[in-house]
């Protein structure tokens, strides 16, 4: 009986997950690979098992090109939130000396998170359009004495949302990567005649790069899915996967060609992270 | 795969039946404005019939929305180059025009339009129409412009908009002075396509909804675009901001929005009360006076607009909406025309 129920206890424990992931996850993923080998025949499309739609992907150099420009956007912002990170939760751990501070520094970025997705791409309009709060202030300031439009709907615009809006997963994943280094490792490598910066460099980064690879994985992912910013703060250029994808199921009707795209968006994104975790495994193994 | 539509499918229905047992409810999805409280309150006092609403912002949500799950709305209002497509996938049944009152006071020409029928019955009921015309910021400009032509003027650098959407190939085309632009051949296309990437640098934004292109003008990012006479530049005039429409010489796409009844909608009789409602005085004045749009039936117009409104709205205008290049569906050359666009935003 008791037996029984810890068995009944444990299928539901760990049953419940796996139909969760295999109802919302696993079959989804079923269907749009299924999906990907259909063919678009008007009205709609119909079953088949033929590979056209890749082949349009590799041949139609439309495809190509977005796909260039979204791994170009994706790699600018994961490089930007890294460049801002990193010295950022550098300080923190290693330079600032009020427990208080850190806390509401660190809860500083974080925060942001809190506030919907959309609203702070939605303000990112306000402040960088030809009306916005940046030309108001250079005008003001007397650097320009004409509004600018080059602030807005470009690709620069949407590099600086993005960093902006998924700078707190680069930070995050650094801090407690840096945080776990004991701090005796630096004191040792300046005993032995190590200058800070050599410190750093032999000591310290290497030993953060499981945390950096994570952040990078984070903000790369997630801008190389990214739709909003395109749509809210993107130019005429500023067409991204995601977009393309979101036409091809809506005003194409190719739901085909649509999942093509997403199952190479998939494997793009799926090696990354694998790379990502084999880099971080490495790190944790000391092997850098 | 199948199993799961089946069961979307069940819970579906369980919960359309639902609603259907919870009174005559009918659900319709359309476009703001077309069932708007200002007339929709008083259909429901007078008929029982209570109306939800969902909007679409696009006439490319309707075929996902519907294909996503049946019997969930009972009515559509789907434009003229979308109707068709309705049509062919099943998603619409046949009206009985006898029991739509007004129905013999619709303009005939949308009466004689292929995309709202097939076999010989009708599948949408005309409602409202108008232009896709084209709209200026009076402040930038001393000569007002009268062309296509100008929205490839060097000068406007970043300060053009176009919409997103497939009609930008048939403003190409006629640039380009393809007047077939529901018919075009796949050289002419390309030559659309080649057109709109010489423009390309000179755009600021390819506006999506009607929301974004106010934005756009307000925010003084944008001086000309094509826009939906009436709605847009009504929105801009109680912002305060002064713009004027204009048909170009080289002509505009009219556009014109049917209701359809999805089928088997459970909800029959409200739905053809709702029909008789949006076709009478109630419906067509209320939404020309919340949207701007011209209507369908112009007998109902002269009675419950005023003589400027009716005038301003071309409604007894017939070389007006005859000089309207109407959309058509476009069949299996749809891809072309969409691959075409897609190609322009990818560059």
């Amino acid at each position: 009986m008791t037996l029984i129920r810890r068995n009944l206890a444990g299928a539901l424990v760990l049953g419940i997950p796996f139909l969760w992931i295999a109802l919302f996850m696993l079959l989804p993923y079923g269907i749009i690979v299924t999906y990907s080998f259909w063919i678009k025949t008007y009205p709609t499309f119909k079953p088949a098992f033929q590979f056209g739609n890749y082949l349009t992907l590799f041949t139609d150099p439309q495809y190509l090109q977005v796909m260039l420009r979204t791994l170009k956007i994706a790699l600018l912002v994961s490089l930007c939130s890294f460049l801002l990170a990193y010295p950022f939760a550098f300080y923190l751990v290693f330079r600032c000396k009020s427990a208080a501070l850190r806390t509401w520094l660190y809860m500083a970025v974080i925060a942001p998170l809190w506030v919907s997705y959309l609203l702070r791409a939605y303000v990112w309009k306000t402040i960088l359009g030809t009306e916005g709060i940046l030309n108001s202030f250079l005008m003001s300031v007397g650097i320009i004495d004409q509004p600018s439009d080059i602030f807005l709907y470009n690709q620069f615009a949407m590099v600086v949302t993005l960093t902006y809006i998924f700078i707190p997963f680069m930070v995050m994943p650094i801090y407690t990567a840096l945080e776990k280094i004991p701090h005796n490792l630096t004191e040792a490598s300046a005993d032995l005649g190590m200058g800070p910066w050599r410190s750093f460099w032999h000591v310290t980064l290497p030993l953060s790069l499981p945390g950096v690879a994570a952040g990078f994985t984070l903000t790369f992912c997630l801008s190389f899915g990214d739709f909003v910013a395109p749509f809210l703060v993107g130019g005429p250029d500023g067409n991204l996967m995601a977009n393309v994808i979101a036409t091809q199921f809506g005003a194409a009707l190719n739901w085909p060609l649509g999942s093509a795209l997403a199952i190479v968006m998939l494997v793009v994104v799926l090696s990354i992270v694998s790379m990502s975790d084999r880099l971080e495994r490495k790190g944790a193994a000391g092997g850098v | 795969m199948t199993r799961n539509t089946l069961t979307t499918a069940g819970v579906l229905l369980a919960l359309s039946t639902g609603t259907a047992l919870a009174g005559d409810t009918i659900n319709v999805l359309t476009w703001e404005g077309y069932s708007d409280p200002s007339f929709i309150s008083k259909f429901e006092e007078q008929s029982g019939c209570k109306v939800n609403a969902t909007y679409v912002g696009s006439n490319d949500d309707f075929a996902p929305k519907l294909m996503a799950g049946g019997g969930v709305y009972d009515l559509i209002t789907p434009s003229i180059d979308t109707t068709k497509l309705m049509i062919d996938l099943d998603f619409v049944e046949p009206l009985d025009t006898a029991k739509i009152d007004n129905w013999d006071k619709i303009y005939p020409k949308f009466l004689g339009l292929d995309g709202i029928q097939k076999d010989g019955a009708y599948y949408g009921m005309p409602y409202v129409w108008g232009a896709i015309a084209f709209m200026y910021l009076d402040s930038a400009f001393t000569t007002p412009p009268t062309s296509i032509a100008d929205l490839w003027n060097p000068e406007l650098k970043g300060k053009i908009s176009l919409w997103d959407d497939k009609s930008s190939i048939y403003v190409a085309a006629r640039k380009n002075g393809d007047m077939n632009i529901y018919d075009l051949s796949d050289d002419q296309i390309a030559a659309a396509q080649a057109a709109l990437l010489e423009q390309k640098p000179l755009v600021r934004k390819y506006w999506a909804t009607a929301g974004e292109l106010v934005d756009l003008y307000k925010a003084g990012e944008v001086v000309i675009s094509n826009t939906w006479a009436g709605y847009q530049s009504g929105l801009l005039a109680a912002e305060g901001v002064k713009v004027t429409e204009f048909i170009p010489t080289e002509g505009a796409e009219g556009w014109m929005d049917s209701w359809m009844v999805v089928k088997g909608t459970p909800n029959t009789e409200c739905a053809y009360k709702f029909l008789n409602m949006q076709l009478s005085e109630l419906g067509q004045c209320g939404v020309a006076n919340v949207n701007g749009y011209s209507v369908a039936n112009p007998v109902a117009a002269k009675a419950c607009m005023s003589p400027e409104q009716y005038a301003a709205l071309h409604q007894e205008d017939p070389a007006y909406l005859d000089s309207l290049l109407v959309w058509q569906p476009l069949g299996d050359r749809f891809e072309a025309y969409t691959n075409a666009w897609n190609a322009v935003k990818a560059q």
